[in-house]
């Protein structure tokens, strides 16, 4: 009787069975960081030499720019298939 | 339920049978000699049994309705987890293919400075007359540093 007690006891013990969903990696060149602007060098510079470090900046600028998005991207896409998994 | 995953189906199956056939002993064979004699008992234990047995056949049912959930979710991620690789792929081929257009450009631009601007007569004047003023520079290359200030 005292088995049959135990083994009554023990039969409402639940197990649990995770259904883990791995964290999604994010891709490699949204984890490069930007590059630092460019100065200008010298005392005495040529406007066209400004100009050059200015057109620089700018495409490092608009690269920074497509990270962003390409993070946002990436968020709102993992998000969706994070989401459908119900 | 934890004991489920220690008595195998069959023995499950096996107490529930039990359960029956000495429930129908203690209660519709009573007639028997030897049924007779320990009636009582049957009829406690085989009950007892009977509903262990009914517990154990919910739980086997329960259990084995989680088990097809449990594959089902497995499935799914693991759908989930093939299409994130495929979007992951998507994305860094988006974005290697956006700066590669972007780093041409301005070296494009850098280079149209370089062989065509400086050539220009009134360009060449003004570099010759006007070099940027060192304040200038230095304004400039403090702003290239903003990001430095937010850091501190």
């Amino acid at each position: 009787m005292k088995y049959l007690l135990i083994l009554l006891l023990l039969a409402g013990c639940t197990t649990t069975v995770p259904v883990k969903q791995k964290f999604p990696n994010a891709t490699p060149e949204l984890m490069k960081k930007c590059e630092n602007l460019k100065k200008i060098e010298g005392d005495k510079v040529a406007i066209t030499e400004m100009l050059k470090v200015i057109v620089y900046n700018y495409s490092l600028y608009h690269e920074c720019s497509t990270k962003v998005d390409g993070w946002q991207d990436w968020y709102n896409e993992q998000k969706k298939i994070f989401d459908s998994v119900k | 339920m934890f004991i489920l995953s220690i008595l195998p189906e069959a023995a499950i199956h096996i107490i529930f049978g039990l359960g029956i056939l000495g429930t129908i002993a203690g209660f519709v064979l009573g007639f028997i000699p030897f049924v007779k004699t320990y009636k009582l008992a049957i009829q406690v234990i085989s009950l007892l049994v009977l509903v262990l047995g009914v517990y154990l056949e919910g739980g086997l049912a329960d259990y084995k309705e989680w088990e097809l959930r449990v594959k089902e979710m497995e499935a799914k991620v693991a759908q989930a987890e093939a299409q994130s690789a495929n979007k992951n792929i998507e994305i860094q081929e988006k974005i290697v293919e956006k700066t590669k257009v972007v780093r041409e450009k301005g070296k494009d631009i850098i280079k149209y400075v370089d062989k065509e601007v400086i050539k220009k007569e009134e360009v060449i004047k003004y570099i010759e007359n006007c070099p940027v003023p060192k304040e200038i520079i230095d304004l400039h290359n403090q702003a290239t540093e903003l990001n430095k200030a937010a850091t501190k």
